[in-house]
């Protein structure tokens, strides 16, 4: 017999694992951990550790390390599960992946190895069609592992998430900085939470600027969330520190299914769906010209008040918000007149087709709040493209086979009555307030188009114009739209509540079939 | 100092401040009319209001400085 004696027993080898494994955790040792810390950063495992139930992650790849490309030696302690962190948990109670970048290993950059990981992470979020969650703090690809022409085999991580996209939900949290091409990460990812002031991102790191173009920038300034939560559009929500920025993480899925097959999970609610708005006349003035703030009535109309708003910052004239109504999530697309009069522009187009495609992909049901004057119009912003912009939104509502209700509060003119899931757009329940004015245009617009001639002619112009614009007013009324029974019913408003969810049950066995092809052509 | 911006184009109709007015953070400085709507300036700061740069009556650009508040 040969004699083992001398080979490691179980324990010594189990021993030498736990070793292994303390060591990786430790990520990039304790000067870094504390230096990330005084940038008011979270870790990464510390990020973990909120983002998932207790107890639940199981990671995958922990004893991954970087490897040399050039024959060199590799250094495993210095580069603790290659800097990025790979696993699995629970998210209340439902089962999410996650690539969490570890900023205190070779600042969190993007090697082969732990991109091997993140790859196979989201081969397995779409093989078994769960949510995939990246926390980002990287920067960027590791160019002494891909610098050279080796790059003509990269880039697949961006097809994958195409792939993914509209099966399963896919969220960028940007924890801190992602420059140069991982930016579409977060680009193609479906919802982006931002921290101010710790992160940033940029199709080019403020270094790379400098080399490529001469200017002079940093990160921050060029892509903060002060940019991109207020000007781009790219981030969805700034959030004061790591924490927030979880728990909004945590919120988002909440109100999504796991995968385009399912709904998303029930909330039960004390909050009747009977509920009166008894306030609502002190929240909507009767003048159609005077502005208000919409958030106060999605938040009366919303379960409990609970109302989680998308892209808050950016284009301000139209509100997309996640709420639930009876237990069951919903999107709400509605105008907001506090802010360009709730008059929809090129960004407004773009926030609201993004979020109604958003819904309809994970089925959720959309609720449109009309209260708007119709699109922008002028040289400005037809140089901008308001005409590809608002069709996107019309073709993004077009497209949409969720349960759609459409509640006009006051004004529905023009194309904006049209993006607005107005009667041709196929709202499952169409209502208006008594204060409704559905109208092809303003009675003050329409007077100039129609009797220019006669206003002139006559002997006071500024009186034959009102008394024009009062004829006009007379034919723009809602019991008329209901007398032709374009809209389904005239509602007391403080029962858009109750209204709004009747509507969503009877709807909810919907089931609408398109013509088949391939894809539509959408206009962006 | 605050430059204030007309938010989009349209009839500067009120002016509700004067030159030299204490203002808090999101106060109306004026009123704009476009699209139907009253639409209200703000105050991006609180401050005084340093200049008026426009006249009841103007038709304003979009991001055209309408005020200045220090």
């Amino acid at each position: 017999m040969p004699d083992d004696s001398a080979a490691p027993g179980l324990d010594e080898l189990t021993a030498g694992l736990a070793q292994r494994r303390e060591r990786a955790r430790a990520m990039g040792g304790e000067d870094r951990i504390e230096h990330q810390h005084a940038k008011h950063k979270l870790t990464a495992r510390e990020r973990l550790d909120l983002l998932f139930d207790e107890g639940t992650f199981v990671e995958f790849g922990l004893l991954a390390h970087q490897h040399s490309m050039t024959g060199g030696q590799t250094e495993p302690d210095r580069t603790p599960a290659d800097g990025v962190i790979t696993g699995e948990g629970l998210v209340d109670g439902r089962r999410v992946y996650c690539a969490a970048y570890d900023f205190t290993v070779m600042a969190g950059s993007m090697g082969m190895v732990g991109e091997q990981k993140v790859a196979r992470l989201r081969k397995r979020a779409l093989l078994n069609r769960l949510p995939m969650v990246w926390l980002l703090d990287s920067a960027g690809a590791r160019i002494q592992e891909a610098a050279g022409s080796t790059f003509a085999g990269s880039g697949a991580l961006f097809y994958e998430q195409v792939q993914m996209s509209g099966v399963v939900p896919q969220v960028a949290a940007m924890l801190g900085p992602c420059a140069a091409g991982t930016a579409y990460i977060p680009g193609l990812a479906d919802f982006v939470p931002m921290v101010k002031e710790t992160s940033s991102m940029a199709l080019g790191g403020a270094r790379l600027v400098k080399a490529a173009t001469g200017e002079e920038t940093t990160d921050h300034d060029m892509g903060g969330s002060q940019v991109h939560c207020y000007v781009s559009g790219v981030g969805d929500l700034e959030v004061e520190d790591d924490a927030a920025c979880i728990r909004a993480v945590r919120d988002f899925l909440s109100f999504l299914p796991s995968n385009n097959r399912e709904r998303a999970p029930r909330r039960d609610t004390t909050d009747a769906g009977d509920r009166r708005l008894d306030d609502i006349a002190k929240l909507v003035p009767a003048s159609p010209r005077a502005a208000y703030d919409m958030r106060k009535v999605v938040r009366r109309l919303a379960d409990d008040g609970d109302v989680f708003e998308v892209k808050p910052t950016f284009a301000r004239n139209i509100i997309t918000a996640l709420v639930r109504f009876d237990g069951d999530s919903a999107g709400v697309v509605a105008s907001q007149p506090m802010f360009k009069g709730g008059a929809l522009d090129i960004d407004a187009a773009d926030k609201a087709a993004r979020f109604v495609w958003l819904c309809d992909a994970f089925n959720i049901p959309l609720v449109f709040l009309q209260d708007v004057p119709g699109f922008i119009v002028g040289t400005e912003v037809e140089r901008q493209g308001i005409i590809r912009h608002g069709a996107k939104m019309l073709y993004a509502v077009s497209e949409a086979t969720v349960p759609k209700v459409t509640v006009v509060l006051r004004k529905a003119y023009g194309a904006g009555y049209y993006v607005m899931c107005g009667r041709g757009y196929e709202p499952d329940t169409l209502v208006a307030w008594p204060t409704a004015e559905i109208s092809v245009m303003g009675p003050e617009g329409a007077v100039d188009i129609i009797f220019p001639k006669q206003i002139a002619a006559a002997e006071d112009p500024a009186a034959a114009r009102a008394q024009y614009i009062g004829m006009v007013r007379q034919t723009i009324d809602p019991y008329i739209a209901a007398s032709w029974a374009m809209v389904d019913d005239i509602i007391d408003p403080a029962d858009t509540r109750r209204v709004i969810i009747e509507a969503l049950a009877g709807a909810r066995t919907k089931q609408q079939r398109r013509a088949w092809r391939k894809h539509g052509v959408p206009p962006v | 100092m605050a430059e204030v911006k007309a938010e989009l184009v349209g009839n500067l109709w009120k002016i509700v401040v004067e030159v030299g007015q204490a203002v808090q953070e999101d106060d109306t400085l004026m009123i704009l009319e476009s699209m139907k709507m009253e639409i209200p300036i703000t105050s991006p700061v609180s401050g005084t209001v340093k200049e008026i740069t426009v006249k009841e009556g103007d038709v304003v650009q979009e991001g055209q400085t309408v005020a200045i508040v220090e």
